[in-house]
């Protein structure tokens, strides 16, 4: 993610800055992982510091232990009667209930008979923040569409961290979600994502070390949007839009490694004027910055593919992918994975070959990556249903997906297309304790959410109100008292 | 409801009238579970049921009955059977791809000069993909109706079947579209006050115009209102026929309930977010409410009450409810829909009701359809589970008592690209 870096404690130093932009594009760094490296003056160079960065702090929970549920790992596991332990924000403990480590000391024990412990669900596709309640038109933050190219943009800048849309997806069982910009633009601007948790500031929500993620486009909407506003206004002007500007971003990353190159010799050399579009282009085709791609049609999808072999970069998902069933072998083979609803169609032309059996075909591939997104601040909110309705339409068609299967489209896979599946995602010791408790089966509609753990804090309960996050903006009001509280 | 009792006698007429003939062979569903989906304090359930259709009309049903010797005989091995899923609001027939002008009929261009007067009738496409799409769900009627544009009238809309028929119309310009609250006042000058007294003003002039078109003309011009427009509001501004007014806010219905009361209208409400709050004032004044119970963000101030306990909340104080989504292509979530209501706390019984019987109720029709009753028309849904439950799927959907095929062009698609190798011949020519 570190597409703005420099030496810890010598942000504001340009000249360090600069360097370390060069150092970045060097070592075409491919993770998010924090990488230290030698400066050629023996420094060490922090890869990962960046202007606005992340100040989430997990909240503190007791030692918790909840027995006797049925869990779904996200490994590809159910256990049932099992147990998880989980202290200072981290798993501890995954397995059966009787042979599991019993934990010692003062622990919170939490009766699970009857229950579901999965994973805490993650959104890969939310405007939640950016497109925020209420929806007026000062709080429409979510599409510079003034612009086909708009890679310059930041979804954090505009994330209102308020919004009580973040609070509804809580009680839904979201822990982390990816705040896109909007879909008008080839370039829509950079992903952030989130942990669940209310912040005055969207740095205090910012995924500790999550790489960036960066939005574009096919098809419709920039045709629609920018065919009267100078183009592109049709489908081979979207290709031409998006290749140019990755030969502009190939030629800015190449200027910055030629300094950082002479730089690193003790030559002299004056750095790169900086390139705010570029920063992102050139972090994507350095590997830092991840491609989230909305895409509907198979065909258009394959030529992206291509394109991003022309340019050496990888797309991590194409979302929405109403067609993905028409090119699941394509996507699987190249490793993308596919943002999909279970059953929305038909909204757009590009859109109106969608198939309820969508996203099973799209699992039935081998090394396949299907995703349940939202797009939606409703859908957000029960994306377990989602999950149960395309695997139902899948067991119809002589495809079953089990649902310790199943379960990863909302939890691991989303996951990993984040790049921090290493952190969260799955029930496995050492990772964050991200989980839901889910009063009875997570694929019943009658189904709802129990408590909702977020690094080992409880931060929702549907039983106790005052575990139950109220933002700003429904403080007081009168109409809503009788309401209730994050779910309403 | 006051306007259905008015009109259920002639719509049974017109009814039988419309039916498409049926098979000559009845058809005796047997073992099932049957959920006759009464009122929601009248919740009928017969375990090893049966249920004989012929002629198109629900002939007999109940746990004593026998089939026919001759009848095409369908077994629910136990499953539910409930009376076919009934949109009460949609735009099914209308719009074809929603961003498409191409392809939707609507909502007229804001400039354009008819509101009141049009019919969704002479737009329907009754051939639209989506109605087998939607009937391979279990939806086996609905009320299309147009939106309202630029104005504060939409026109009329008209009940279907599903069946896919050339004629599919139940019933003709049931209702009026209305948007009232935010929507409405962002075409009458900016504000729910200009809205308001718009209303007001147009349901004058049509009163007026009903009662003497030529008493109407030495009135002062004070609408824009056609005389074409005038002329489809006179049903609705004597109260015989209902209009089906977009409102969210507790405010803006208790105003509504005002109006009614002062002018004898007969409302709907549609999408109705605070409902809730006025829930014993609807109630007293019979005035149903189709809303989506899963409708619970504060979008609006006019929303900022909206709870997913709309649904139970209006059921408990006797409030007559069904269930919408805006989305056209999906009306077929409505078992989804319905599920959440039940998750929040309404009964399940009347859940069901609410996407059955209350629909019928709100356009009139309620003899004729909404439940499995004998004399009724045969729409029946049979399930392999829990009709409200997200892994369940019809296995037979009866229209008029006829048997109808669940294929439609997305089965077709799914077909066609379950095997993705080259083949011997492209896709193109597979999988019909």
């Amino acid at each position: 993610m570190a597409i703005f870096v420099g030496t810890q404690g010598q942000k504001k130093n340009n000249r360090h800055l600069t360097r370390a932009l060069a150092l970045l594009f060097l070592a075409g760094c491919g993770s998010g992982e924090k990488k230290d490296e030698k400066n050629a003056d023996g420094s060490v160079q922090s890869m990962l510091t960046n202007p606005y960065p992340s100040t989430y702090e997990p909240y503190s929970g007791e030692p918790t232990v909840i027995t006797g549920a049925t869990i779904l790992t996200s490994t590809g596991e159910v256990i049932e009667n099992g147990a998880i332990f989980f202290r200072d924000g981290k798993i501890e403990a995954v397995g059966k209930a009787d042979k599991i480590d019993a934990p010692k000391g003062d622990v919170v024990t939490i009766d699970g008979a009857g229950k579901f412990v999965t994973a805490g669900i993650i959104d890969n596709h939310s405007h939640l923040g950016v497109y925020p309640s209420p929806g007026f038109s000062s709080t429409s933050d979510g599409n510079e569409a003034v612009s086909p190219n708009t890679a310059n943009v930041w979804a954090e800048h505009s994330v209102w961290p308020h919004d009580p849309g973040f609070t509804r997806a809580l009680a839904g069982g979201i822990t982390s979600l990816q705040i896109l910009p909007g879909s008008a633009n080839l370039f829509g601007g950079r992903a952030v994502t989130l942990k669940n948790v209310p912040s005055r500031t969207v740095q205090g929500m910012k995924f500790p070390d999550a790489p960036y993620g960066m939005k574009m486009a096919c098809g419709e909407n920039p045709k629609r949007v920018y065919g009267n506003k100078g183009g592109p206004s049709t489908r081979m002007a979207n290709f031409s839009g998006y290749r140019s500007a990755w030969i502009d971003a190939a030629d800015y990353k190449k200027k910055w490694q030629d300094y950082a190159e002479k730089s690193g010799n003790g030559e002299e050399a004056d750095a790169p004027t900086r390139d705010l579009k570029n920063e992102t282009l050139a972090g994507v085709l350095a590997g830092d910055i991840l491609v989230n791609m909305h895409c509907y049609r198979a065909d258009e999808m394959a030529q992206v593919i291509d394109m991003s072999k022309e340019f050496g970069y990888q797309v991590t998902a194409f979302h929405h992918v109403v067609e993905g069933y028409k090119a699941a072998d394509i996507l699987a083979e190249n490793g993308i994975c596919a943002s999909v609803w279970a059953d929305w169609w038909g909204f757009k032309l590009e859109a109106y070959d969608g198939v309820r059996e969508n996203a099973a075909l799209i699992h039935n591939q081998p090394d396949s990556c299907v995703i349940m997104h939202s797009d939606s601040g409703v859908g957000i909110q029960r994306l377990n249903q989602e999950v149960a309705k395309a695997v139902a339409d899948g067991r119809r068609i002589g495809i079953d997906i089990p649902p310790e299967e199943a379960i990863k489209w909302i939890t691991a896979n989303p996951a990993k297309a984040l790049g921090v599946l290493d952190k969260t995602g799955t029930l496995e010791v050492g990772k964050m304790a991200d989980l839901v408790v889910w009063d009875g089966d997570p694929f019943s509609v009658y189904t709802k959410t129990s408590k909702v753990f977020i690094d080992g804090a409880l931060m929702y309960d549907a039983d106790d109100t005052s575990v139950s996050p109220r933002m700003d903006f429904e403080v007081g009001q009168q109409a809503n008292r009788t309401t209730g509280g994050a779910g309403q | 409801m006051r306007h259905i009792l008015k009109t259920c006698v002639a719509i049974a007429a017109f009814a039988v009238a419309v039916l498409t003939p049926a098979s000559a062979q009845p058809i005796a569903i047997i073992n099932a579970e049957l959920h006759l989906a009464g009122s929601a304090n009248n919740p009928r359930t017969i375990q090893n049921g049966s249920l004989v259709i012929d002629n198109g009309r629900i002939v007999s049903v109940g746990a004593n009955v026998v089939a026919p010797a001759n009848a095409q005989v369908i077994d629910a091995k136990g499953q539910p059977v409930t009376p076919g899923l009934f949109a009460p609001v949609s735009g099914v027939g209308l719009v074809e791809i929603s961003l498409n002008s191409e392809a939707t009929e609507r909502s007229a261009d804001d400039d354009f000069p008819l509101s009141a007067a049009l019919d969704a009738e002479d737009a329907l496409n009754t051939d639209s993909s989506i109605i087998a799409i939607s009937r391979t769900a279990g939806l086996t009627r609905a009320y299309v109706a147009p939106t309202t544009g630029g104005k504060l009238f939409g026109g009329c809309g008209t009940v279907i079947d599903f069946s896919g028929s050339a004629d599919p119309v139940t019933k003709s310009c049931v209702g009026q579209s209305v948007s009232l609250g935010f929507s409405g006042s962002t075409v009458a000058g900016g504000t729910k006050t200009g809205m308001m007294s718009l209303f007001r003003i147009y349901l004058e002039e049509a009163t007026v115009y009903a009662k003497d078109p030529a008493e109407y003309r030495y009135m002062a011009a004070a609408s824009d209102l056609s005389q074409a427009d005038l002329k489809a509001l006179m049903p609705f501004v004597r109260g015989e026929k209902p209009m089906f007014v977009e409102v969210h806010s507790a405010p803006d219905i208790r105003r509504l309930i005002k109006l009614q009361d002062d002018l004898g209208l007969e409302l709907v409400l549609v999408g109705a977010s605070e409902a809730w709050r006025v829930a014993t004032e609807l109630a007293r004044a019979d005035i149903p409410v189709i809303i989506n119970p899963t409708d619970n963000l504060p979008r609006r101030f006019e929303t900022m009450a909206a709870t997913l306990e709309n649904a139970a909340r209006l059921e408990a104080a006797g409030v007559t409810v069904s269930f919408f989504d805006d989305d056209v292509h999906n009306v077929r979530l409505l078992p989804q829909l319905a599920g959440n209501a039940v998750a929040n706390g309404m009964s399940h019984q009347g859940a069901l009701a609410a996407i059955t019987l209350n629909s019928a109720k709100i356009l009139g029709l309620e003899n004729q359809l909404g439940t499995l009753q004998a004399g009724k028309i045969a729409d029946i849904v049979v399930w392999d589970g829990d009709p409200l439950e997200l892994s369940t799927r019809p296995v037979s959907v009866i229209i008029n008592g006829k048997v109808m095929s669940l294929e439609n062009r997305q089965t077709v698609l799914a077909r066609r690209y379950r095997e993705l190798s080259r083949g011997d011949k492209p896709h193109a020519y597979r999988g019909e």
